[in-house]
């Protein structure tokens, strides 16, 4: 397949070399694919797509688009000549101008240049808003309106930055499917930033983990869930319970000390005395979270451990327990 | 609102090109450049005597003479100015210092005119009206026999009763230089040190302020310009008119040197490109008929002998001038502030 | 470690110019020329430093010096507080409550602005002068002839902190208006009150804009001359006038500019890094606007009334009756029709002024933003720097350098005469030098509103610089270029040196024709061209508070 994107050695600081926004990032993106960058706030992701869109020059390394380089060392090509699409976290449309006005901005002289825009405007299901300003519109609105702005020119790479985190959780997971369909429909090539691992599972065919400027995972979403490389992955998609020294002992589960190990909470079984490793534990508080159940345990050996679970648990003490093969482990 | 911003843009461009749009050899022959420190309606008034009896028309630049020197010192060669004038004579001898005047034609005519200390030695400049720095004093509280010269202002009897204002003025810097030169570095330092500790408050204001002050019973003797008390005697503001009423006039050093005079003067612009013009114009501002004006309307004291003072400066009666050569004024001017300065004359 | 050594690499030498030459563009070299422009004249005066003092240096150290620092220090700590006062409590009030009046107050409040700070000097002596109208409203209390002698270093600061606190008043007002709602209303809710929550919060918020108007007033003040010179207090700017005229040495008096230079530059640096610090005084999101105001009892709000009224009366009502009685008195001398031309003249005059001014401010800003080399952006602040040099060093500092080129012209024989000096473009070139920084930081501000995603967006989208700026920032920065439009306007109206020096034969204004006067001890009959300029600032000042409170 050919590359879309391609990513090398990418490295940008903004205090002259004291700490790095960006260090040694590498990676590419295939035509068509849909690619997520998670990682925590401060974890270089928006200064990634704003190299890769053109609005910071890079300190080294190279970016190349359609195999083309257009970032490097040497050389920069400025954002407006890269044809790329980007949908802000604020959508920035263009405040004095209408939702027309905003999606034909980007549009080349050229006289189908209006049944284009009423095209994406249809694309994203705002006929009838088109002589709307940006104001008057709600926030899922002029979210579409940025996408079928971005869109309208038939950009190779589509950038989204924190796309829903303007959202209440609602709207959210609504709008991901509807904007990810049009998408798929359309089927350019993605990138989207997000600190929402769901958003990356639910819709990402690839997910690049950033963690202080550096790109510690590239992998599927299935892949990345079920071996991530370090305990910081794993808990970035759920919570993770580290088997400790004590936690093994107390589960007297035979797992090399030396290694590290890690257990996601939703393979912990309660009540469950199949399982392999299996210990007894007495409940010390029990937080009803509406759909499930959230239970501070003292176990045998005195290690304290957080589990939840969506049954109704009775009685004081239970016995929990886990299998060998939902053990994570990883190198360090 | 585009369509405004044009037309003020196209009327503005249009001012500041109505000088170059009739730019040629012919007009700049038909026209004077006058670089000027004076800004009275009697000068407007003698400048279009100037045209109607010439056909010379007269371009004014009025600002103050260290800028206007400064301006033709940069603008050089090519400067424009025809003619300097200021309100002091140790300007103009800087401008002459400096290399910016060329010598006035006809001398014979100035020599008839003139006393000889009031135009330069090599005739770069020449005077055109005169002012004497006197003393004034509350009528009501000191008795004028009791005053008699500048120099007995620093006797113990007038601590705290003298007013000045600061030495940053010129006239006051000239007075200096005109105290050096008759009496010595020595002597002038020490008359300004004991000036500062008769003062009545500390330097401010300008000349008619002293005046108010003194009416005002903050001070008693203040040092001023005969031609603001003139001002002020004609005044249609009734607070100057009362308070130039209650002082009296007083000419100093009439038994010695006589009163200290500056002068308002002219020189022409060594690179004056039209000297004809403003030979011209200095023969016609010392005539009979231009220095009545000068005399009538500003309270200045005419250059020309033969042309009387005005009714008020008539009342003052006639005295010494001190007959020292205005040049030194000028050569005097910096060490007069420097000294000024040692003495604390703020 | 490897990466360690690789990371070390990237910021070579090597690195860095290879990094400098793919950075460089066009903008680059524009944003380098408006700078050389805009900084020749100080370049000019910086280099006289090299020729060193004057031999009357020493003698200015030892007997003056100490005196100038300590005028200039007093005057600009009672003008800061005066203006701080003023400028904050006013703008407060009139965004925070409901009082009668309150519109009208709040364009009044921008008014004193106008009238020029040695016009209010002489209104001020004489209206406490003996025998002037404050002692009239005393004697019927059996007090006569009574007189505040504001001829010192307190009525200086006064005097000119009642001029100036506008600018103070103006960013503050803007902060307030944007900012400042959220942030009480989640402090009230925590119980704390009103007074408090503004000097714990909204005080140290709107810092930043309430600094970026005070550095605009410290370098007013540090500049003036004629009030200074008037009241017979010795600042910095009076002694670089005495050293240059009457010692008759431009060399000390450029070194005294370039003390005072340094200081100011000391300023502006302080203003920047405190500006950087508080970065976080721009909420994203959030409502823009105060849409309601807390509405007192009516007692209260006739209080509110009088103390915003306070400002308006000692900084435009007290000097405009001082003004109107003397403009009375010297009607029959002073009036006539060359007066409208007059005014005429001073308004294109001014118009065109500001025009460039905010023009070349906004190239220096965008020109600057779109260069990508971090040191020359953070260079291009060095252009304001010619609003801390006093006009007549700013005039010299721009006629050592056009003065050569005309010469150069003719020489060359490409014209006859001068087609600089002595023409507007002289004058003009001089006003963008000298009120840059006045029309910088609105605009600055404003251009910091717009979320620069926006312009990212833009660009991305296909467009380039300029189709941006027309197309999007523009738009955008209207109400930001207006204000800086007519500060600029009102200042060049107010201007005196530059205009005295460098103004073409045929061109007069309003402040020169008050000089005149006023210079001739007739400050009486500067009274009316000094009202005229009052009136023409006037327009524009409407025209900005509309536009404030539209966009508010």
């Amino acid at each position: 397949m050919d590359r879309i994107l391609e990513v090398n050695k990418l490295t940008k600081s903004f205090d002259k070399g004291k700490s790095y926004a960006l260090k040694d990032v590498n990676f590419h993106i295939d035509r068509g694919h849909i690619c997520a960058v998670v990682g925590e706030s401060g974890s270089g992701k928006t200064t990634l797509i704003r190299l890769i869109a053109g609005l910071e020059n890079p300190d080294n390394g190279e970016i190349f688009l359609n195999n083309n380089l257009v970032s490097s060392l040497k050389k920069v090509v400025q954002p407006e000549k890269r044809n790329i699409g980007m949908v802000f976290q604020e959508y920035a449309l263009f405040p004095h101008l209408n939702v027309i006005e905003n999606v034909l901005y980007g549009l080349k002289k050229n006289k189908d240049k209006k049944e284009r825009a009423l095209e994406v405007i249809q694309l994203v299901g705002l006929t009838d808003f088109e002589k709307r300003y940006p104001h008057e519109l709600s926030g899922g609105q002029q979210q579409r309106v940025a996408l079928a702005r971005a869109l309208a020119p038939n950009p190779s790479l589509l950038i989204l930055d924190e796309p829903f985190s303007n959202l209440d959780a609602m709207m959210r997971h609504q709008l991901r499917n509807e904007v990810f369909n049009i998408i798929k429909k359309t089927g350019v090539t993605a990138i989207f930033v997000t600190h929402d691992t769901q958003d990356a599972l639910a819709v990402a065919d690839e997910i690049l983990i950033l963690q202080e400027g550096q790109l510690i995972q590239k992998d599927e979403a299935s892949k990345l869930y079920n071996k991530p490389q370090s305990i910081y992955v794993a808990s970035l998609f759920g919570n993770t319970v580290q088997l400790n020294k004590g936690l093994k002992k107390a589960f007297r589960c035979p797992l090399k000390e030396d290694c590290c190990h890690a257990i996601r909470n939703e393979n912990i079984a309660i009540n469950a005395s199949d399982c392999e490793y299996v210990t007894e534990a007495k409940i010390l508080k029990r937080t009803f979270l509406g759909t499930h159940w959230q239970l501070l345990l003292k176990l045998e050996n005195g290690e304290n451990l957080s589990v939840v679970t969506n049954e109704t648990v009775l009685g004081d003490t239970l016995k929990i327990g886990f299998n060998s093969k939902d053990v994570l482990q990883f190198d360090e | 609102m585009k369509n405004i911003v044009f037309l003020l843009l196209v009327f503005t461009v249009l001012v500041g090109c109505k000088n170059d749009s009739k730019s040629s050899d012919e007009t700049t022959l038909n026209q004077l450049n006058v670089y000027t420190h004076r800004h009275y309606d009697s000068d407007k008034q003698l400048f279009e005597m100037f045209e109607k009896e010439t056909g010379i028309k007269v371009n004014v630049i009025n600002s103050k003479a260290d800028e206007l020197i400064q301006k033709m010192v940069l603008e050089g060669e090519q400067s424009p100015a025809d003619v300097l004038i200021t309100v002091d004579a140790g300007r103009l001898h800087m401008a002459k210092e400096k290399g910016l005047l060329q010598p006035v034609k006809n001398t014979a005519v100035i020599d008839s005119i003139l006393s000889p200390n009031l135009v330069d030695k090599d005739y770069e400049w020449i005077a055109l009206t005169k002012r004497a720095r006197i003393l004034v004093y509350a009528k009501d509280r000191i008795d004028p026999t009791e005053l008699s010269s500048y120099e007995d202002l620093v006797l113990p009897k007038w601590e705290g009763k003298l007013l000045f204002r600061s030495s940053s003025n010129i006239y006051n810097q000239s007075l200096m230089a005109s105290i050096v030169a008759n009496d010595g570095e020595d002597i002038a330092k020490k008359w300004a040190q004991g000036m500062v500790k008769n003062q009545a408050r500390k330097p401010k204001g300008n000349d008619r302020d002293q005046v108010k002050a003194i009416a005002a019973g903050e001070g008693d003797i203040a040092i001023v310009n005969t031609y603001y008390v003139g001002k002020m005697l004609n005044s249609n503001d009734r607070v100057e008119l009362e308070a130039a009423d209650k002082v009296g006039v007083f000419f100093p050093n009439q038994k010695d040197r006589g009163t200290h005079i500056n002068i308002s003067g002219i020189g022409i612009a060594k690179h004056s490109p039209n000297p004809e013009a403003a030979n011209q114009l200095i023969h016609f501002l010392l005539n009979e008929e231009a220095q009545k004006v000068f005399a009538l309307s500003n309270y200045e004291y005419p250059v020309n002998p033969s042309v009387e003072n005005s009714e008020i400066l008539k009342a003052w009666g006639d005295f010494k001038e001190d007959s020292l050569h205005l040049n030194l004024l000028g050569e005097l001017n910096k060490k007069a502030v420097i000294l000024f300065d040692e003495a604390g004359w703020k | 470690m490897k990466q360690a050594g690789s990371s070390q690499e990237n910021f070579s030498w090597k690195y860095r110019i290879q990094r400098g030459i793919r950075d460089f563009n066009k903008w680059t070299v524009f944003t380098v020329l408006i700078l050389l422009f805009i900084a020749v004249p100080v370049i000019t005066i910086f280099f006289k430093l090299f020729d060193g003092p004057g031999e009357s240096w020493e003698h200015i150290s030892k007997y003056l010096l100490a005196d100038y620092l300590k005028n200039s220090l007093y005057l600009a700590i009672l003008c800061s507080l005066i203006t701080l006062i003023a400028g904050v409590f006013s703008a407060w009030v009139v965004t925070r409550f409901e009082f009668p009046m309150r519109t009208y107050l709040e364009w009044l409040l921008i008014i004193p602005l106008a009238i020029p700070g040695y016009i209010m000097a002489y209104a001020y002596a004489g209206f406490f002068d003996y025998g002037g109208i404050f002692s009239w409203l005393l004697s019927p209390f059996g007090i006569e002839n009574f007189k505040l002698d504001m001829m010192n270093v307190i009525g200086l600061s006064f005097v000119l902190g009642i001029s100036l606190f506008p600018y103070i008043y103006v960013s503050a007002r803007a902060f307030f208006l944007t900012q400042a709602l959220n942030l009480l209303e989640a402090s009230r809710l925590l119980g704390v009150s009103e007074t408090k929550s503004f000097f714990k919060l909204v005080f140290p918020l709107a810092r930043p804009a309430i600094v970026a108007g005070l550095v605009l007033v410290l370098m007013e003040v540090l500049n003036d001359y004629g009030a200074a010179e008037y009241y017979g207090v010795n600042t910095f700017t009076t002694g670089i006038f005495r050293s240059w005229f009457s010692l008759e040495e431009p060399e000390t008096a450029i070194y005294l500019s370039a003390l005072l230079l340094s200081i100011v530059f000391v300023l502006i640096i302080l203003e920047k890094y405190q500006r950087r610090k508080l970065q976080y005084t721009s909420p994203k999101s959030g409502r823009t606007s105060i849409d309601y105001r807390i509405q007192f009892n009516r007692p209260k709000q006739l209080v509110l009334t009088l103390l915003v009224s306070l400002p308006v009366l000692l900084g435009f009502i007290i000097p405009v009756i001082q003004l109107v009685q003397w403009s009375v008195r010297t009607f029959s001398e002073v009036f006539n029709q060359d007066l409208l031309w007059l005014s005429l003249q001073s308004f294109g005059i001014a118009f065109a002024g500001a025009c460039f001014t905010v023009l070349f401010a906004l190239l220096l800003l965008y020109f600057s933003k779109w260069n990508k080399i971090y040191s020359v952006q953070s260079a291009s602040k060095l252009g304001v720097l010619g609003y801390a040099i006093p006009g007549a060093v700013v005039a010299i500092g721009i006629m050592i350098p056009t003065l050569s080129l005309d010469k150069n012209f003719i020489d060359w024989g490409w014209a006859s005469k001068f087609i600089i000096n002595g023409t507007l473009i002289a004058l003009v070139y001089a006003y963008v030098v000298r009120f840059l920084a006045v029309a910088y930081q609105p605009l600055e501000s404003s251009s910091l509103k717009v979320n620069s995603s926006i312009p990212d967006s833009s660009k991305i989208l296909g467009m380039g610089n300029f189709k941006t700026f027309f197309k999007i920032e523009f738009p955008l920065l209207k109400a930001g270029m207006l204000s800086a439009f007519i500060l600029v306007f009102i200042d060049i109206l107010k201007e005196l040196p530059l205009t005295l020096i460098l103004k073409p034969y045929h061109i007069n204004t309003l402040a020169v024709n008050a000089y005149g006067y006023a210079s001739d001890e007739m400050v009486m009959h500067a009274s009316i061209p000094s009202l005229f300029i009052i009136l023409t600032a006037l327009i524009p000042v409407i025209v900005l508070n509309k536009l404030l409170l539209k966009n508010g």
